[in-house]
């Protein structure tokens, strides 16, 4: 099927990819345009992201002297320890030779190359051939690859099977309104009713959505009622800088005295973590569900449940699975990137309100 | 004004074909533009004694797209360009044949008035580049350059699917002989197979060969060698030409048999 819906880029995902490897810049060798909102939220997080700024006669003629120089322009600008060199459409289909470039820049020790470009599917793909060039620098071990690589091709499957690749075209929409949500949610808790909160975040989104069971949490601690708390929160899966999400939240949780119940995972492993929660929910007695993060990737249950997305793409086919509610989180990454710790949450703020708690 | 692009398979000689056509032309008092579109440059050295011009391409990188520096005046008045491209194995010499011709003003050269522009294109219609010059407002009819052999014949076919794709229209071909048994026929028998008609023939003749060793074409070479009364006659032929029409390619097994059956 020909999906008409503009759906996440490759490019973007090696990027992003490269950022969780803690490579320190990352050179893009395309035109300056490209990848241009997401190389400034991962400047925010840290990591520099430069263009070789290609040229329409950079076509014709190619540019890798250009990439030699941008490469050693980086290297004396930013002293980096690892450069990571992403293709683009146009440097790609002309057959730039970047792996030669790197070795004459003299920098063959620090800079590896992701041969990607925007025409190549799935954005999971740029993140597939980002870790494969980093376990072929020496980043990550085959092991940790091939944990990603199962991970990412099952996040794949997810939204074919039940995300915004599931149709030809799918509308966006903001879903229910968040006060309407959060009435709902303070209600059932003002009711004494038990709420089970499953965090099914992506990476550093986590740092947003987990103000959800945040405020969720101190609502009922508040109003009465109870809460199962489930997340994706492992310390042991996954990359450094990503356990390291998981520890700041687990802090933040224990400074508010909030007990996880469950760990369903680690923070890359949203494809299978969601069905981990749902199994463990299993017998369990609860009034509403609340999934938020990835809800796409959980098992439908029969039971009222809220699913809370950051994309407006996601909510169509959230609310056809039967989603009581459907609602977004639009502003998640540029608010998560740089963090440090849980940042406020639009519906986490409404349910702060309903509830009562400034 | 005629526009017309040559196309053939690499090395069956459209650029000796185009440049000993021009002077041919300019010598019945036509004015006449060649375009070199080969990223090599070498479709009009033949003009200028061996020696190349500064190609559009590399003027375009000095800033330089004014029409008037980008046109340098070949044997015997006929006006000459070259593309240019970038060096082999590098870049995108189809992306370069589009921006080159975006630089040719096409205003620019129907103001000077020329009898007829021929642009000189590299080999098969590899991609999307290499078809340019057969777009829409360029080339009016293509002629397809071809000997008898097979892969010749193999090439030709090839580039008529790719001007029945394109929906352009063929004007000939014109034959540049090997020297294979009836291959005058065999040429012929193709042409009219694919809905177009043989113009006329290019016999294999050394003093192409040893002209172009001093850089030269035949009429500046030999001047009253009868070689030059065939280009004429052929210059003639397509400046007259009524029935260019898009071709209808065929397949492989009938240029087969078509060729084989003539041995």
């Amino acid at each position: 099927m020909n999906i008409l819906t503009p759906r996440p880029n490759p490019i973007v995902a090696a990027l992003y990819t490269l950022r969780d490897l803690d490579v320190d810049v990352a050179v893009l060798h395309g035109p300056s345009g490209c990848g241009f909102r997401a190389a400034r939220l991962l400047e925010e997080d840290g990591m520099k992201v430069v263009t070789t700024s290609m040229s329409e006669e950079d076509l014709i003629f190619g540019a890798s002297d250009k990439l030699i120089e941008v490469l050693n322009e980086v290297d004396e600008l930013f002293s980096p320890k690892t450069i990571g060199v992403v293709g683009s459409c146009v440097s790609m289909i002309i057959g730039e030779n970047v792996k030669k470039a790197i070795i004459d820049s003299g920098l063959k020790n620090k800079a590896f190359f992701v041969e990607i470009h925007g025409c190549m599917g799935a954005n999971t793909r740029g993140a597939i051939e980002t870790l494969k060039a980093a376990m072929e620098f020496g980043l990550i071990d085959e092991k940790e690859f091939k944990r990603q690589e199962k991970m990412l091709l099952l996040a794949t499957e997810v939204e074919s099977n039940s995300g915004m690749a599931k149709s030809k075209y799918t509308r966006p929409s903001r879903g229910t309104e968040l006060k309407t949500v959060a009435d709902h949610i303070v209600n059932l808790l003002k009711d004494n009713k038990k709420i089970a909160v499953i965090l099914n975040a992506k990476k550093e989104t986590a740092y947003l959505f987990a103000d959800i069971p945040l405020a969720i949490n101190l609502a009922s601690k508040k109003l009465g009622g109870s809460v199962i708390n489930v997340g994706n929160l492992s310390t042991d899966v996954g990359l450094l800088r990503i356990k390291r999400y998981a520890e700041d939240i687990k802090n933040n949780f224990e400074s508010n005295e909030i007990s996880i119940d469950y760990i369903s995972g680690g923070m890359d492993e949203y494809p299978i973590a969601g069905k981990n929660a749902i199994e463990y929910l299993k017998d369990k007695d609860f009034d509403l569900l609340v999934a938020v993060g990835i809800p796409q990737a959980l098992p439908v249950i029969e039971k009222e449940s809220i699913a809370v997305t950051n994309g407006p793409r996601e909510v169509h086919p959230l609310e056809d699975v039967g989603y009581k509610y459907v609602t977004v989180e639009i502003a998640s990454h540029s608010t998560v990137m740089g963090a440090r710790d849980i940042v406020l949450s639009e519906l986490g703020e409404a349910i702060r309100n309903a509830a009562g708690i400034q | 004004m005629k526009q017309i692009a040559i196309y053939g398979k690499g090395g069956i000689g459209k650029s000796s074909i185009s440049s000993n056509l021009s002077v041919n032309l300019a010598s019945e008092g036509l004015e006449v533009l060649l375009i070199g579109c080969d990223p090599k440059s070498d479709s009009t050295i033949n003009l200028f004694g061996g020696k190349r011009i500064d190609t559009v391409l590399d003027l375009y990188k000095k800033n330089i797209t004014d029409p008037e520096k980008l046109i340098f005046e070949g044997y015997n008045g006929v006006k000459c360009v070259e593309v240019g491209g970038p060096a082999a194995g590098v870049g995108c010499a189809g992306r370069g044949i589009l921006v080159a011709l975006k630089i040719l003003s096409k205003d620019y050269y129907l103001e000077k008035g020329f009898d007829i522009i021929i642009y000189d294109v590299p080999g098969d219609v590899v991609c999307g580049g290499f078809a340019g010059p057969a777009r829409e407002g360029y080339a009016d009819e293509i002629y397809i350059v071809t000997s008898g052999e097979y892969l010749s014949v193999y090439a030709a076919n090839n580039i008529a699917k790719g001007l029945f794709n394109l929906n352009v229209k063929m004007g000939g071909i014109i034959g540049n002989m090997r020297g294979i048994p009836n291959e005058e026929e065999k040429i012929k028998l193709y042409a009219e197979e694919i809905d177009s008609q043989l113009i006329n023939v290019v016999e294999r003749n050394s003093k192409i060969y040893e002209s172009e060793i001093e850089g030269k074409t035949v009429l500046e070479k030999y001047p009253n060698d009868p070689l030059n009364s065939k280009f004429k006659d052929i210059g003639a032929k397509i400046i007259e030409n009524k029935k260019s029409k898009v071709p209808n390619p065929t397949t492989d097994d009938k240029i087969r048999s078509i060729i084989g059956g003539l041995y």
